[in-house]
């Protein structure tokens, strides 16, 4: 089959691949991008492990094509941060202890930010039903609430 | 193990897109959501997927009770528009319930509608389906039947519809605009759907090149403030509906005038209620109403050997979805 | 003492996905893998035919019995050296190929012929070849204590009961996952496993080679559970022949529908449970005997009934196991093994003793509190139970508790029930080397692993602790098989095993740097008494004389190139012990019945849970609450579906098999109730696992409060409850 050639904008970058048709946008990332931040839990969109931005909306890379990408913006956990810098969400997750095995967490990061881009002071339950896309065995979600309404607070007071 | 690698295409137009939809082995994505599910599940193995998810077909009009939706208009887009939240909160509160945030980005409205069943033998391996493999039998007749329908099942298929979306839509009278390789042409969604009988790998009544391109709503002001969907599920967030009920009550000077009931969970198709509806007729609302209603709604249920709890549940379902809207105003 | 409520080592790397996981490595011409399964639950595989899958594109080789005879027979090879099949959609074939989808192609392609055979697809297909295994665990399988049988016939009450659980899956995020490759005969194997050491016996077993000649590394895992030990063997073996016959790096990933089916499952149990009590709520006799699955190709009892011989003071009692082989997968140990079912049986009939006997469900624990190990005829090390249940009840509010079926929040009917939880504290041998650098860097290294479960933290605390520097001071290793041995992941054991070797390595170091410094005329420790000599703060200080100085100074002036001291610490000797060791919990649950739809609802969740000294009180309620909605996970929604006409399972994705999510999530409030225990190192027991068992009971109790129905098998659901409008 023929590869495509696929340009991007990925957190920022201008980046371009080809890639084999049934590739998803989470192989191309983690496969041939190198960029193993976002990952691969299920396959099948149901735990939310893959989340990255396309365009600014909030989606699961495990079930769009990578040849889909093209003209797309895209952004990713490693996107996150600013330099050395953490996002406010990173921060709080990491002072919270919301994460155990971390597998969860990039995608757990990157839903977090795109729901605080749109509803900048969530009540608690609208973030427990924002992230019920996301599954993670290990915390039990307690602290990751508690990190997201902490850095939603602390976004709103900067 | 997933399907074998498929070429790509982008359709150029709906023109285009039904050519390349009508050439065997052919699927359109969209979001890709259902599609590309299937395919990694081995249950679909389309030579060729035809994008269409840049046609221009997104487009969501409001105006004089008519809400027209793009069949491409994402969930997402469709539950935070204005006038669907003003005017239609019902459809935005469904979309809310049936997926996670990124699906909902993701899916697209006629994606939805043409959704597979999530009957477990049909998504599953080496165990029969005729839906899936034509002649192979029905494993959940006589297996793990927990999930199968109770209504409108034949000896060769006794899967669900797994589209919350149509179940409200079709409570609502909803039409659909398809093209194709025909020509094009308007039906009630309710025509899309076809009982299993003895074809059930066919969901729908499209030919290949058919393609859904919008869906339209009219005349909903009457029910204003009488619409629910009561959605049961065992988690509390995003699975698919164990039982629902889409209800509507249009009641002046204390009578009911009007009322639509829908079932999901419970059969091939969403399910309509017809029964109950007519029996609404001209009454005033109360519980001992609604009990009968619930009660009309179970007649002819056919239960197999783990899904006889869901006449109950249906049963409460439709008593507890006309309650909700059936109170003073 | 730091503050002990220190960040998660390891996190910043997490939170940035900068954290490397082992499926990640790296490889220069990394071949990609995928397995060829057969649809058959029992049979032999005749063969094995390659022919057109070579055809494929991209195509590098096959590997199947024929590579795989040459390995030393062992249960972890037998899947991969006999013909025989036990399971449907079992593996018998690994492809590798330059992509992924060339090898997932090429496997499609590969023609396995079989021959079925007739099979046993569910338990009670074959309840009369039921056996008794030897030993479940570490566990006798059968025990009896006094006489039960005439105790249960002479009691004033009995209850008596049948319970169930049904089979779950482990599902860490992470599947397992595997990069190896040779460097001559030397096998390097990046790999998710809770077991380096473990991994590595293995791999030197059936290969027949040196264990210094294999190197098995796990530096970080996206969670276990229990599943990543014995049944990832056989796929990671084939991934390593197919990386010696081609001579390049080879990468295997499971599929989550894989998860299902490859690397285990919690046991599937039937359980009967007397209890009798006389009048006065003491229990006279227990009888409690379990019969639970087991696949066609290994053996495993949970120790399902063995902590009813522990739990209550009870003279009479009489536990045993049974086993039925199945075609269906292998259990291996999950989450709470044995607890969580065991519990599940006993907490629940006390409750319908309490009910039937009129007594409250604190109450009559109470009254049963074991003041010692009665089965094997010890003290406990310590055991703060009474001290769970009155905190829990407090903080819970039990006291208001309402009526049986008398609570209503709009349509919801609510119900409070309670239960207790224990988990044994035992250790595994360790050891722990710890190197400081003259410019005062300290680097501590073991071969355990960390699969979220805080590791890395808890011995980068450890050790700081133990020299007075600061945590970021100190570098951890862990997970390779050059580090020094470790122990297994699992058991909620690795803290209490590398605290004592941690202690010991770090009391040598102390020991040699005091001994330079008082030795040292340039120190302003010269001269000074041993006995009066502290670490803080980075410092070596004499308690009295109010002097000191970094100890790095002291390296620094000796011109050495640093200190380096190992420390062993040896594994509970159960023969010897003089004390029994236990961790233990009290769980309070408060759920919502959607009267009429049958939905239920965790609300809140009270755990006060006794488990030695806490390390780290952050990281510590994190586990708890991740134990707890596991155990809710285990009561209302998971179980696995199986097609029994093929023995096929069903429904292999996270969307049919659900697993709770943030909208499920009640709130939780923790009580974290610290114990000083002389028999164990630094009072440490394991935490891990007592918040995922004891709550199913309690939420089985809480529906039975609520609405009156008394549900006695695993999950609970909507058909279960579901009643009149």
């Amino acid at each position: 089959m023929a590869k495509h050639h696929v340009q991007t904008t990925i957190n920022g970058d201008p980046i371009e691949f080809l890639c084999d048709t049934e590739e998803t946008l989470l192989d191309v990332l983690r496969n041939q991008l190198n960029m193993t931040g976002t990952k691969e839990g299920c396959s099948t969109g149901d735990c939310g492990a893959c989340s990255v931005t396309v365009d600014n909306r909030l989606v699961c890379s495990c079930l769009m094509l990578g040849v889909e990408a093209n003209g797309k913006k895209i952004g990713t956990i490693e996107g996150l941060a600013s330099g050395d810098k953490l996002h406010p969400l990173q921060q709080k997750f990491l002072e919270h202890a919301a994460l155990q095995c971390g597998v969860c967490t990039p995608g757990f990061l990157v839903a977090s930010k795109a729901l605080l881009e749109k509803n900048s002071n969530p009540t608690e339950t609208e973030v427990r039903y924002w992230l019920a896309g996301n599954l993670c065995r290990c915390t039990g979600y307690d602290k990751i609430v508690r990190a997201v309404m902490d850095a939603a607070h602390e976004i709103r007071s900067a | 193990m997933t399907s074998p690698p498929f070429r790509y295409a982008r359709a150029t137009s709906v023109d285009n897109a039904i050519a390349k939809g009508i050439c065997n082995g052919s699927a359109f994505i969209a979001g890709g959501t259902d599609l590309l599910q299937l395919w990694k599940a081995g249950v679909t193995a389309p030579a060729e997927v035809v994008d269409i998810s840049r046609l221009p077909l997104s487009e969501i009009d409001c105006s004089n009770d008519t809400l027209t939706i793009g069949a491409l208009a994402r969930l997402s887009s469709v539950a935070a528009h204005r006038d669907v939240a003003m005017h239609h909160p019902l459809i935005a509160d469904t979309i809310l319930a049936s997926a996670s945030g990124q699906i909902r980005n993701m899916a697209t409205v006629g994606g939805n509608l043409l959704q597979r069943t999530r009957c477990v033998y049909f998504r599953g391996q080496d165990v029969p389906c005729n839906k899936r493999q034509p002649g192979s039998g029905c494993g959940a007749r006589d297996g793990v039947s927990r999930q199968a329908a109770l209504f409108g099942t034949s000896a060769a298929c006794v899967a669900t519809n797994a589209s919350d979306l149509a179940v409200v839509l079709i409570a609502l009278d909803a039409e659909i605009n398809i093209q194709g390789g025909a020509g094009a042409r308007r039906v009630c969604l309710s025509e899309l759907y076809r009982l299993p009988g003895d074809t059930p790998a066919q969901d729908t009544t499209l030919v290949a090149g058919d393609l859904i391109t919008g869906v339209i709503v009219r005349n909903v002001a009457r029910f204003a403030g009488r619409m629910t969907y009561l959605k049961v599920r065992d988690r509390a967030s995003f699975e698919f509906a164990v039982v629902s009920v889409a209800a509507a009550l249009h009641i002046e000077n204390g009578v009911i005038v009007e009322s639509r009931l829908v079932a999901g969970g419970i059969a091939p198709l969403p399910w309509r209620l017809t029964q109950s509806e007519t029996m609404l007729l001209g009454k005033v609302p109360s519980d001992a109403v609604f009990v009968a209603a619930g009660d009309l709604a179970i007649q002819g249920a056919q239960p197999l050997s783990e899904n006889g709890f869901k006449i109950e549940l249906l049963r409460n379902s439709v008593f507890r979805a006309l309650q909700t809207i059936g109170g003073a105003s | 003492m730091s503050d002990r409520s220190v960040p998660r080592y390891e996190a910043a790397l997490k939170v940035t996905g900068r954290a490397a996981y082992e499926g990640e490595v790296p490889a220069v011409g990394l071949l990609h893998a995928a397995l060829v399964e057969v649809p058959i639950a029992r049979g032999d595989v005749v063969a094995v035919d390659a022919s057109e899958a070579e055809r494929t594109s991209g195509f590098a080789t096959m590997v199947s019995y024929a590579d795989a005879e040459p390995l030393k027979p062992s249960p972890a090879t037998a899947l991969i050296r006999d013909r025989a099949v036990h399971f449907a959609g079992q593996p018998v074939a690994l492809v590798v190929a330059d992509t992924l989808s060339a090898a997932r192609d090429a496997a499609r392609a590969v023609r396995v012929t079989t021959q079925a055979r007739p099979s046993v697809t569910h338990m009670a297909q074959a309840l009369n070849t039921a056996y008794v295994p030897a030993m479940v665990g570490r566990f006798p399988s059968v025990s009896n204590r006094g006489d039960a049988t005439a105790a249960l016939a002479d009691a004033d009450r009995v209850v008596r009961h049948r319970y169930e659980t049904a089979a779950n899956i482990h599902h860490p995020l992470e599947p397992h996952a595997v990069v190896c490759w040779w460097e001559g005969d030397k096998a390097v194997v990046h790999t998710s496993t809770q077991a380096v050491f473990g991994t590595r016996a293995m791999i030197a077993h059936a290969f027949n080679m040196p264990p210094a000649d294999i190197r098995v590394i796990s530096r970080l895992l996206g969670g276990g559970f229990g599943c990543k030990g014995q049944l990832w063997w056989p796929w990671m073996f084939l991934a390593m022949l197919a990386a010696k016959k081609t001579g390049r790096p080879v990468r295997l990933e499971l599929t989550r529908a894989q998860m299902f089916r490859l690397v285990g499952r919690r046991q599937e149990t039937v359980q009967d449970l007397a209890l009798g009590f006389s009048t006065n709520g003491c229990l006279t006799g227990i009888a409690h005997h379990v019969t639970a699955q087991s696949s066609t190709h290994a053996e495993y009892s949970d120790a399902t009934a063995v902590y009813t011989r522990y739990l209550y003071a009870c003279p009479n009692v009489t536990t045993s196991h049974l086993l039925v082989r199945t075609n269906e997968p292998q259990p291996v140990p999950m989450r709470a093994p044995g607890t969580a079912p065991g519990l599940f049986a006993l907490e629940s009939a006390m409750d319908e003793a309490a009910v039937r006997l009129g007594f409250d469900p604190v109450d009559l624990r109470v009254r049963n509190f074991a003041d010692h190990d009665q089965e094997a005829g010890r003290p406990w090390s310590s055991n703060s139970l009474r001290d769970c249940y009155c905190i829990g009840a407090e903080r819970f509010g039990w006291a208001r508790r309402p009526a049986q079926g008398t609570a209503v929040d709009g349509r919801w009917r609510i119900g409070w029930g309670m239960a207790s939880t224990m988990y044994p504290a035992i250790r595994q041998a360790a050891k722990v080397r710890v190197q400081l650098a003259a410019d005062g860097a300290v680097l501590v290294q073991c071969g355990t692993q960390d699969m979220g479960s805080g590791t890395y933290t808890a011995l980068g605390q450890i050790t700081a602790d133990a020299l007075g520097v600061p945590v970021d001071r100190v570098t951890v290793e862990l997970g390779d098989t050059v580090l020094p041995d470790g122990p297994f992941s699992g058991g909620s054991q690795v803290t209490a095993s590398i605290f004592p070797a941690a202690a010991a390595a770090t009391a040598k170091l102390r020991a040699t740097i005091a001994a330079m410094a008082i030795a040292d005329e340039a120190s302003p420790l010269a001269g000074q008494r041993l006995d009066d000599l502290e670490f803080r703060d980075g410092s070596i200080r004499s308690r009295s004389g109010n002097v000191g100085e970094p100890w790095a100074n002291v390296l620094a002036r000796k011109g050495t190139e640093g200190l380096e001291a190992e420390g062993e610490s040896g594994a509970t000797q159960h023969p010897d012990l003089t004390a029994t060791s236990m961790g233990y919990g009290a769980v309070f649950v408060e759920i919502g019945v959607n009267a009429g739809l049958g939905e239920i609802r965790v609300r809140r969740v009270c755990g006060a849970f006794a488990a030695g000294r806490i390390l780290n009180p952050l990281l510590a309620r994190s586990q708890y609450v991740g134990g707890l909605v596991g155990g809710i996970g285990m009561a209302l929604h998971e179980r696995t579906e199986t097609d029994r006409a093929t023995g096929r399972m069903l429904g292999e994705t996270l969307a049919d098999y659900l697993i709770p999510t943030h909208a499920d999530m009640p709130e939780f409030d923790i009580a974290l109730i610290e114990e000083d225990d002389p028999h164990l190192p630094g009072s440490v027991k394991g935490i891990g696992m007592l918040g995922t068992a004891g709550i199913q009971a309690a939420i089985a109790n809480a529906v039975f409060h609520a609405v009156g129905k008394r549900v006695r098998s695993l999950p609970i659901r909507i058909e279960d409850v579901l009643g009149r409008r």
